[in-house]
């Protein structure tokens, strides 16, 4: 009743804002031409899609990861490797990124799921710098020093472009598809269990729900969305290497963009990446070094307010502020004592 | 051969230093049944409270352990009542964000106070190795695994001669029965953290002797730690002195026998093993 | 063949023995109350039968397969539905989401589970109410919900845990006409209950247990004069009774 009331209360400038919103992602790179800006973009949109794998496992699904970074790592290796070596082209290697990833998460995550809560989420951060720990010492893939890739003329069949507007593009087209993933996971029987599990997961098993088979397709999911932005990440800055696509580091400011943003949410990862990235790299530029500093601060200190004073996120934290402007009279609140009228 | 207890040496003087820090974090697990991602860092904290000492102080780490030892306790506890206190009745994704987010803002605050550059104490007043046998120490290793191994003493002393240390069993046990019992919860909670922080005051102030001091130096010693505390089992304190002494072994082993690069890889192996093929670790509580 | 048939089950936890070599059957159609004092280990066996826990021996037979230890989900998709004595509706769904839950057991599309859960909700008369949040109804609305969403499974044996605890004797009028229109529908039911007044009326046979052993069986009006079961609930002093 809430979510209904909301939004045909909020449908007239809800959604044109929204419209605007998208109208101005499509035409940015036309409005603003200055390769940082442009550049800066990507990277929010990058962690748009990259924030939402995360929601799908951690939201959704109620694992909590810190070791995302390893399939965005494994994705980009998967491909460029292809690349260099078999001169497959980068689109395909971006399946192929995918199936690996899919795979070694499938063949983890099985014994990995079982553990709860805590457990599992300092499993993923030892998974995560295994992975890291190895590929910096596998001389095959590059090892510490990384791979470069090819440069090769700049066309959509090779991924590669010499200008930053059609990589923004394809940025947002996967952006786009990360919201698709997410709309069709909250409409279908997979989110519906997935609320269910979260609510009680007791009651979803007696109702005939397989809690490790729906979870792991949220990881599933997860890790393919992961091991794709990896594998734009190779094609776009045409370099990788272990600790910049499989770090720690990587794999907690995903996590920070989606629950910042509003954990489990639709819109949660959007406005985690729109707050959070800006704010990375503006400082990262402006400041230097020690704009890390302030990053880390500014992080840490959110995401302590976010865990004590509003587990809702930033999300949450514009509806209620949203609420207050909207004018014109409320519907009637839905009464509560009625189970006395005959049925 | 001489090689191979060498490497032994190191590794048990290390682990002990594991087992000092583990201690901590299996306590507050235990008790409070928070998991403290920030453990880690707040031994770094320690480690730049002993290098500002010295900074400014002249103060030699074996004077000023003591010293930040209570002032890391002190800590522990105002850090239990401004974040964890609210959090404790929280959904379990409040509680892993708080100490995470804490982990995050520690080593900012690190790198703003005193830079992101690795940073040592020369001229310790503990330098120099000892010859024991066919092999070579050194001094402040040898002190580090000493004080770590009073350090675990005490603690366990306390958690199991002392009324208050039978109270912090009892709430572990079952927090409930405890407080019928007139054991007060808040009262053990501020306790074990104030044990289970002070603990990395002296853990800090005993790696400054030789470590380098960083940001991030908290990341690995903390990792390592969950390891630890995983193995021995979590909330138990004998379990993390016997753990910490294996992942130690472990660790230089690796190192010595495959490659020292990827040393770690074995210790966080042993975490994923345990905690699937037998969670309650050695000594575990459950 | 019984729909579901029970034997020699024996369920312990350390040194209480919830249930001891428990024998039991339900045909189908039928609806069989399992009453017994507090502690009798009624809830268990529901648990047990469910697939929460495994028995420590005896075999459970239902459609003549044996589902000893098998999983709560695998059971439900077999046709074995249960709701709980401490309810446990899906507080932060709706309540057409939360019979959705239910009819997802049988269809994979969204829209077919929704159409099934309005014509459940109709059915059994919570259809205004469907896009409350399940947390903000009453306890009897709580229990109705509980039993239309298991229902949404389409179960051949619904396994009803103390379905009138907690209601007043309006609600419990609507609860038992509920009741009977489930069994109308070819369900087969099992309910544990404490309201006698209710349990009496309704069920075809009855079940006593007390301490974790079956003591009685039978029809209703026999069952309610069992020396054994007089003693169960009032004490040897009133069996004593009742026999001279």
């Amino acid at each position: 009743m809430e979510n209904i009331r909301k939004a045909l209360v909020q449908s007239s400038w809800g959604y044109k804002l929204l419209a605007l919103f998208f109208l101005s992602l499509l035409l940015y790179p036309f409005i603003i031409t200055n390769p940082y800006w442009i550049n800066l973009m990507i990277t929010v949109l990058m962690f748009v899609a990259l924030g939402q794998s995360w929601n799908w496992l951690g939201g959704y699904a109620g694992q909590i990861s810190f070791g995302q970074a390893a399939f965005f790592g494994l994705g980009a290796y998967t491909s460029t490797v292809l690349l260099i070596r078999f001169h497959v082209n980068p689109w395909i290697g971006m399946g192929a990124g995918a199936v690996v990833a899919v795979a070694v998460a499938f063949v983890i995550g099985y014994p990995v799921f079982r553990l709860k809560g805590h457990y599992f989420a300092i499993a993923t951060i030892a998974l995560g710098e295994i992975v890291r720990i190895a590929f910096d010492n596998w001389k095959v893939v590059g090892g510490a020093s990384g791979l470069e890739l090819p440069l090769l003329r700049s066309s959509l069949l090779n991924f590669e472009f010499v200008s930053k507007v059609p990589y923004y593009y394809i940025a947002l087209a996967l952006a786009l598809v990360a919201y698709g993933v997410t709309f069709w996971i909250e409409h279908s029987r997979l989110g519906y269990y997935l609320r269910a599990i979260k609510e009680d997961a007791d009651a979803a098993r007696s109702l005939g729900i397989n809690l490790t088979r729906y979870k792991f397709a949220a990881l599933m999911l997860s890790a393919m969305m992961a091991a794709i932005m990896g594998t734009f990440h190779a094609q776009y800055y045409l370099f990788i290497d272990p600790p910049s696509t499989m770090g720690l580091d990587l794999s907690i400011l995903i996590s920070l963009v989606a629950v910042i943003g509003g954990v489990g949410t639709f819109w949660g990862p959007l406005v985690g990446a729109f707050v959070l990235i800006p704010i990375s790299e503006l400082t990262r530029s402006f400041l230097g070094g020690s704009g890390q500093a302030y990053n880390l601060i500014l992080y840490g200190g959110l995401i302590i307010a976010v865990a004590v004073l509003q587990p809702g996120g930033l999300w949450a934290l514009f509806q209620r502020l949203g609420k207050r402007e909207v004018s014109g009279p409320m519907p009637p609140a839905p009464k509560k004592e009625e189970s006395h009228a005959a049925p | 051969m001489n090689d191979i207890i060498q490497v032994l040496a190191c590794g048990l003087l290390m682990g002990l230093v594991y087992a000092l820090i583990a201690l901590g974090l299996t306590l507050i697990w235990g008790v409070v049944e928070i998991v403290n991602f920030s453990h880690g860092d707040f031994m770094m904290v320690a480690m730049y409270l002993v290098f500002t000492l010295y900074s400014f102080l002249h103060l030699d780490p074996l004077f000023s352990l003591p010293l930040v030892a209570v002032a890391m306790a002190l800590i522990g506890i105002m850090v239990h009542k401004l974040l964890i206190r609210p959090v404790l009745k929280a959904p379990m994704l409040a509680q892993i964000f708080v100490t995470f987010g804490l982990m995050i803002f520690l080593r900012g605050l690190a790198q703003f106070i005193w830079g992101p550059n690795y940073k040592v104490i020369p001229n310790v007043l503990i330098s120099g190795s000892a010859m024991i046998g066919p092999i070579y120490l050194g001094w402040p290793q040898l002190m580090a695994g000493l004080g770590a191994v009073l350090g675990t003493i005490g603690v366990i002393w306390f958690v199991h001669r002392t009324e208050t240390g039978r109270g912090l069993r009892a709430t572990a046990e079952d927090r409930e029965t405890a407080g019928l019992m007139g054991i007060d919860p808040e009262r053990m909670f501020a306790w074990t953290w104030a044990i289970g922080i002070g603990s990395l005051g002296i853990a800090g102030a005993l790696l400054a002797n030789f470590f380098y001091i960083f940001p991030e130096v908290g990341g690995v010693f903390g990792l390592i730690a969950f390891v630890t505390v995983a193995l021995g089992g979590f909330g138990s304190v004998g379990g993390a002195f016997a753990a910490g002494i294996i992942i130690g072994l472990v660790q230089v082993l690796s190192g010595f026998f495959i490659n020292p690069a990827i040393k770690d890889i074995p210790v966080y192996s042993i975490y994923l093993l345990i905690v699937i093929l037998r969670p309650q670790g050695l000594l575990g509580k459950f | 063949m019984p729909l579901l048939e029970i034997k020699q089950l024996v369920k312990r936890f350390g040194g209480l023995l919830a249930n001891d070599c428990v024998d039991m059957q339900v045909q189908k159609g039928e609806i069989v109350g399992l009453i017994g004092p507090n502690g009798a280990g009624k809830t268990t066996l529901f648990s047990v039968l469910t697939g929460f826990y495994r028995p420590e021996q005896g075999i459970v037979l239902f459609e003549g397969h044996d589902i000893t230890g098998r999983s709560p989900e695998w059971l439900c998709h077999r046709g074995l539905a249960r709701t709980f004595q401490v309810v446990k509706t899906l507080k932060g769904m709706t309540v057409i989401e939360n019979v959705m839950i239910g009819a997802f057991v049988h269809t994979a599309r969204t829209r077919e589970a929704r159409q099934r859960a309005e014509e459940l909700l109709r059915f059994g008369g919570l259809h205004e109410k469907r896009h409350m949040l399940a947390g903000s109804l009453t306890i009897a609305d709580k229990k109705r919900l509980e039993m239309l969403r298991a229902l949404a499974t389409e179960p051949k044996l619904l396994l009803l845990d103390e379905v009138m605890a907690g209601l007043t004797p309006v609600e419990v009028h609507e609860a038992v006409a509920l009741v009977k229109r489930l069994r109308d529908r070819g369900i087969s039911i099992v309910l544990v209950e404490h309201v006698m007044e209710v349990v009496m009326p309704l069920s075809d046979r009855v079940v006593v247990m007390a301490s974790g052993r079956k003591i009685a069986e039978g029809k209703p009006a026999e069952v309610v004069r069992h020396p054994a079961v007089i003693e169960a609930y009032l004490g040897e002093k009133y069996a004593r009774r009742q026999t001279t």
